[in-house]
């Protein structure tokens, strides 16, 4: 019975890849037919650089779904990284350590998550939002009801020098991707992490460190939120004060339709880069056949709770254990 | 008996740590607004006050009623709830429908949005949290497609003293809608056989299932429930502004949230009462106009209401350690 189940369910997780692919393949084939724009190589350069962000923040976000956790501030983190990063540009610093800068701050909102979070042991999403008000203040104070424009290219051209016929930027994302992969399925911190997405009483029983494993993934998270704020400055070399305010949405968005359980227990990292994809895909088709881009929220939205009922229709998210696993927490 | 009455003074402040730091915060701005300026004190700002309060309030309330209900029911789409109906209500009236219809449009297009979170939670069995998150996206975002962006008009006269008329210095949707809300929840939860039945399956679903309780059914009631306050406020807010606004709830999901809690709302259900979270309403508003009037830009607001937000959740995570020390001994 056991094996049944783990064996349908590995079973649908690389189904579920292969149809995320397929569906991306049908959606470059179509907007390609729709549109005269869509298949050139300059727009699909642009669908790419417009991934970057929304992929690396993706990784992080898939980490936090699959440890039973959310955070709804990812955006406003990366704004606040992104603030810092622009700063220290306009100081005659050398681009490559500005770039370092994102990350730092990154990580630095990420063990506030964090200790909020975790030590505090409050529900991340309600705890995030409040943080997400915080950071949101913070974001308009600091930029003092402007927006931080007219940066330097030097960041920019720096990312662009070529590495192996390759620009700088693919090789960080690839790095990336290796790092989270190589965290997730080759040490302990990865079965570790999907252990206490799956039942944290089981893991502490276990004798998980759950609270460290918690931390870790926020802090992880962070960082990717800040590595996206440097190249979200070197691309678009201004800040603007809505930074990210919707980041959060694609992001969960994202990693649900790559095959991340919301409850927690299993992830794919591939799953997640081909929902980024097809996410973007979907935007920057749709704007082409002449969709209003304020559409794009509704799209997202719509997208996540019709692949949400799709899971439920197909029995993978039928028996809540958000129900059972409240419940236990309040008999004891 | 003396000693005794204060250390069970003092037991009650620690079970209901919420409670006793919203009583604290109440004193502290009334002191600090009397001795900086004590000028704010005067019928015009209550006045002002209240008005500003009718919206929050009157979604709170559903929050409230949504937060309590358990199985980590909590609604991030009244915000966007709020814009749609707004929206929704006037383009229907712009559309060639009666104006005399328009808060039944309001009402019955905030309630059905509201059904459709509940039917997506209790039926489907989808994490509330997520499920609000897409329907906040999704109702706000219409509404800023729908509009274009541009505020709307078109709202008929004889709507307007229901968000701008003034019975002395009370403002009169307080009157007609906030107070009797109110009343009729605080009456439903506390004489009511469905008041029970929301504590008890707030409290343990499980048992509630057990004994028969309807939980699904109560569960799409209650999120219907929400909706239709955030129906009655999209209205008040059309009334008042003379405009549909696509931004008309922006931040209401978190400022509810934080009122609900402050309000002693436990943040796993099955706690809390009403007259707590109206308390907590006008202390928010109370709390903004204040620094309105201190001349702190408004962008710190929703800094504040989100620093309020986690220091309510750890009370709360700290007063129920210390009951259930309490109760072990």
């Amino acid at each position: 019975m056991v094996n049944r189940k783990s064996l349908t369910s590995s079973l649908s997780l690389s189904g579920r890849e292969l149809t995320l692919a397929c569906v991306c393949l049908l959606a470059l084939v179509v907007f390609s037919l729709s549109s005269p724009y869509f298949a050139t190589v300059d727009n699909l350069t642009t669908v790419m650089r417009n991934s970057v962000e929304l992929l690396l923040i993706g990784l992080g976000m898939t980490l936090l779904l699959a440890m039973g956790g959310v955070d709804v501030s990812v955006g406003v983190v990366m704004g606040l990284a992104a603030i810092g990063v622009g700063q220290l540009l306009n100081t005659p610093l050398d681009p490559a350590l500005t770039a370092l800068a994102g990350p730092l701050i990154g990580i630095l909102a990420g063990l506030i998550t964090a200790c909020v979070v975790v030590l505090g042991k409050i529900p991340s999403i309600v705890g995030t939002l409040g943080l997400y008000g915080v950071y949101r203040t913070a974001v308009f104070a600091l930029l003092g009801g402007q927006w931080l424009s007219g940066l330097p290219a030097t960041l920019t051209r720096q990312l662009e020098t070529r590495l192996l016929g390759l620009p700088v930027t693919v090789w960080v994302i690839v790095l990336a991707y290796f790092m989270v992969w190589l965290a997730l399925r080759r040490t302990p911190f990865g079965p570790h992490l999907l252990a206490v997405g799956h039942s944290p009483d089981k893991a502490r029983l276990s004798g998980i460190a759950v609270t460290r494993v918690r931390f870790i993934t926020f802090i992880i998270s962070g960082a990717l939120c800040g590595l996206a704020a440097t190249f979200y400055v070197a691309t678009y070399r201004n800040v603007e004060m809505t930074i990210g305010s919707t980041l959060a949405l694609e992001a969960i968005a994202a990693v649900v339709l790559g095959g991340t359980s919301i409850m927690g227990g299993h992830c794919s990292l591939l799953g997640t880069v081909l929902g980024v994809f097809l996410l973007r895909i979907l935007q920057n088709g749709l704007l082409l056949m002449g969709v209003p881009s304020l559409w794009q929220t509704v799209v997202t939205g719509a997208l996540l709770l019709l692949v949400l009922i799709a899971e439920v229709a197909t029995g993978r998210l039928k028996y809540a254990p958000w129900m059972m696993r409240l419940k236990r927490r309040q008999s004891s | 008996m003396k000693a005794l009455n204060k250390a069970s003074t003092l037991r009650w402040c620690q079970r209901n740590l919420v409670l006793t730091i919203l009583a604290a915060l109440w004193i502290v701005l009334i002191l600090v607004v009397v001795i900086a300026q004590p000028s704010i004190f005067s019928g015009a700002t209550l006045g002002s006050i209240l008005q500003f309060a009718t919206l929050l309030a009157l979604v709170s309330l559903g929050q409230a009623l949504v937060v309590l209900c358990g199985g980590a029911g909590i609604d991030l789409s009244v915000g966007g709830n709020v814009s749609l109906s707004a929206i929704v209500g006037v383009t229907s009236v712009q559309a060639g429908l009666p104006p005399a219809l328009l808060p039944v449009v309001c009402l019955l297009c905030g309630a059905l949005l509201g059904a459709l979170n509940g039917i997506l939670v209790a039926r489907l069995r989808i994490y509330p949290l997520i499920v609000t998150l897409g329907t906040f996206y999704l109702y706000s975002g219409l509404a800023l497609c729908l509009t274009d962006g541009a505020a709307q008009s078109g709202v008929p006269a004889w709507a307007l003293p229901w968000g701008r008329g003034m019975l002395g210095d009370v403002p009169l949707p307080f009157l007609t809608l906030v107070l009797p809300a109110f009343v009729i929840v605080a009456i439903l939860l506390s004489f009511t056989s469905w008041g029970r039945w929301i504590y008890a399956m707030g409290f343990n679903e499980h048992a509630a299932r057990l004994v028969g309780i309807p939980v699904d059914r109560m569960r799409i009631v209650l999120y219907s429930l929400c909706g239709l306050l955030a129906g009655a406020a999209s209205f008040v807010s059309l009334s008042w502004l003379g405009s549909g606004r696509p931004d008309a709830g922006v931040n209401l999901e978190l400022e509810s949230l934080t009122a609900a809690l402050l309000g002693g709302i436990a943040i796993f259900g099955g706690k809390g009462g009403v007259s707590g979270v109206f308390a907590a309403v006008l202390l928010l508003v109370a709390l903004k106009t204040s620094m309105l009037q201190f001349g702190i830009n408004s962008v710190w607001q929703v800094g504040v209401v989100g620093l309020l937000l986690i220091a309510v959740l750890l009370a709360d995570r700290l007063s129920s350690r210390v009951s259930q020390i309490n109760g072990a001994r």
